[in-house]
């Protein structure tokens, strides 16, 4: 490649202002058209969209020759690049990538049902070249993201257990990148679901709330294992489960929830979901989200994805750490002031403290068997190893998700107020608070017996 | 600088763009022009907007600093093509011809470039760019200022979708 470095020109490949694209026929008759999408993809490669076989289409599958001019949002200098077609993705991470911003950039043109991506077709860069003419001098007074990424890594790294840790996250997302809304979900949910185990700057905390794999930019994130963004809003990349729940509210619905609904912010112009990854698999996904449009860029997206694999790394030594923990010992009894009925489903392993919905699936599998081991034996103190050695409640390979199960719980029992809580007791124990005596039905265990 | 009519030496023209899409050109859209160099490779530029005569001759302004490589395959007899593309709804046309003529700008084309000009930075703003923005994307100097002049050949729509590419005329 000649010229000027790819990587100066990001900001003119965000969508923002419209892109011009020119190829030609074997015969060298030119065609020229507006595009959709340039993509950075490496500091050599652009993708663009490719949405309709057409004579563009035609042009460069003949001669695999284009040029493209893009403009920088904030210099507003032009820029040519002269480009050779390598080939075409329809699937994978670039190829969602590229799906969910061309949703977001067709729904702000009001085009949402004309402009589909059918494939990202890959064009080595040969040439990059400033077009002669006036520019505006760029304003350079924001936030360094590099120092933000440092301050937060920082941060995390004086984090001495997942809980703070999560929350550590979406409070430096807000200190030291002015982001006021975020959370982090972890995977291993039921049928592949991700649920939410921290989240800031909602009116309710969503803990517990679910995403289903491939819903909006979090599910496309974790199955893709590829950080998502959308600069503009779009109902293609909205939560079904947030939209259930206001059908539900309005009385469309009828049935019994028992579910959480998803915090997220009723009209969000931008959303980023990056993938926190271990060894090559998703654990979880650090989601963050905006009123405003194209919050999120690919400076931003490096940035946080910097955070979310500084978060998983920490997660792992944590999950170390946690692993040489003591065995619990005291028991002590419960006061009494009242009585609560925890109900029992093993269906769905659903929990509801008198009529209320508390949580489903392992998270109230393990709140049954600490309650019926504490009305048992007087036992008040557990640790997670012997959660993580319980057959019965056949968790999943990886143990944050007991950790995050164990967070989820203690912050669903907290924000209902319940008279029954989790409480940390040290490193790898934790210690089951009835602030009134505990009933415990079972209602469907006839039926499971049979 | 003085310049020849839009039509002067233009070849004897055939009108084939409906007036509508005539209209529509000198209606303050985004003009983008693009023709070959000798290996074949696609060559880009910008244009700044559009003046079409009763004969239905194409006099298109573009930046002389910002083009050369455009102008120079244009001097060569090089084809071209340009598309009008409306900012409000993307509504868009192509035309082509086997060449262009060159030509200096005239003083009776300004005005008309900026009466154009300030349609299309209206219509920017009105799809979100910020005022600043949408100067900065149609900015042009009147002493840069070079004429190309083109009789269609054939003609194409090009609004997105499907159809995009349709030849209207030929």
């Amino acid at each position: 490649m000649s010229g000027l470095r790819l990587d100066g020109l990001r900001r003119a490949m965000e969508g923002v202002m419209a892109s011009v694209l020119a190829t030609c026929d074997a015969n060298g008759i030119p065609n020229v058209s507006m595009i959709s999408q340039v993509h950075y993809v490496d500091p050599e490669r652009v993708a663009l969209s490719y949405q309709f076989f057409n004579k563009t289409r035609r042009n460069v599958m003949e001669t695999r020759r284009a040029t493209v001019l893009v403009t920088d949002p904030e210099t507003l200098g032009h820029f040519r690049l002269a480009l050779a077609y390598e080939g075409t993705e329809t699937a994978g991470p670039l190829f969602e990538s590229m799906k969910a911003k061309l949703a977001g950039i067709a729904s702000h043109h009001g085009v949402e049902d004309v402009f589909r991506l059918l494939g990202s077709d890959v064009y080595r860069v040969l040439s990059v070249e400033a077009v002669p003419g006036p520019v505006v001098p760029l304003v350079t007074n924001r936030p360094s993201l590099l120092a933000a990424t440092r301050r937060t890594c920082a941060a995390l790294d004086a984090c001495a257990d997942l809980d703070e840790l999560l929350d550590c996250t979406t409070a430096c997302l807000d200190r030291d990148f002015g982001i006021g809304c975020s959370m982090v979900l972890m995977a291993g949910g039921e049928a592949g679901r991700l649920y939410a185990v921290a989240s800031r700057g909602y009116p309710v905390t969503g803990v517990g709330a679910e995403v289903a794999p491939g819903e909006g930019v979090i599910g496309v994130a974790a199955r893709e294992n590829a950080p998502i963004r959308i600069g503009h809003m779009t109902r293609e990349y909205r939560y079904g489960e947030a939209l259930s729940d206001s059908a539900r509210r309005s009385g469309l619905v009828a049935d019994a929830p028992r579910r959480i609904a998803f915090p997220g912010l009723a009209a969000p112009r931008s959303q980023i979901a990056l993938p926190i990854a271990e060894a090559g698999c998703v654990v979880g996904v650090l989601f963050a989200e905006a009123g405003e449009i194209n919050c999120f860029g690919y400076e931003e997206e490096d940035a946080l994805a910097l955070v979310a694999g500084h978060l998983a790394a920490r997660m792992a030594l944590l999950r170390q750490e946690t692993q040489e923990e003591t065995p619990a010992e005291a028991m002590s009894p419960a006061p009494a002031d009242g009585q609560l009925t925890v109900r029992y489903f093993r269906a769905d392993q659903s929990v509801f403290l008198d009529r209320d919905y508390l949580i489903k699936g392992v998270a109230g599998a393990i709140l049954w068997r600490l309650l019926r081991e504490h009305l048992a034996n007087g036992r008040n103190e557990f640790t997670t190893r012997e959660l993580r050695l319980d057959p019965a409640l056949r968790l999943p390979a990886h143990s944050e998700n007991l950790d995050a199960r164990l967070i989820l719980l203690r912050k669903r029992l907290d924000e209902r107020e319940a008279r029954l809580r989790i409480e940390k007791a040290g490193r790898g124990r934790f210690r089951l608070v009835a602030a009134c005596s505990l009933a415990l039905e079972e209602p469907d265990a006839g039926e499971a017996a049979g | 600088m003085t310049a020849a009519p839009p039509e002067s030496d233009a070849p004897e023209p055939r009108p084939v763009v409906p007036p509508a899409l005539v209209a529509f050109a000198q209606s303050g859209c985004g003009v983008a022009i693009a023709s070959s160099g000798a290996d074949g490779a696609p060559i880009l530029g910008l244009g700044v907007g559009c003046r079409i005569s009763a004969a239905g001759v194409f006099r298109i302004l573009l930046g002389e600093t910002a083009n050369p490589a455009l102008l120079s395959a244009l001097a060569d007899g090089r084809p071209v093509a340009v598309t009008f593309t409306a900012t409000r709804n993307h509504d868009s046309f192509q035309v082509k011809a086997a060449l262009a003529e060159i030509r200096p700008a005239s003083p009776d084309d300004l005005p008309e470039m900026d009466r154009q000009n300030a349609l299309f930075r209206d219509g920017l703003v009105e799809i979100g760019y910020s005022p600043v923005q949408a100067v900065g994307y149609c900015v042009w100097q009147s002493d840069d200022l070079v004429a190309i002049e083109l009789v269609p050949e054939r003609v194409f729509t090009q609004s997105p979708g499907p159809g995009a590419g349709t030849e209207i005329a030929r």
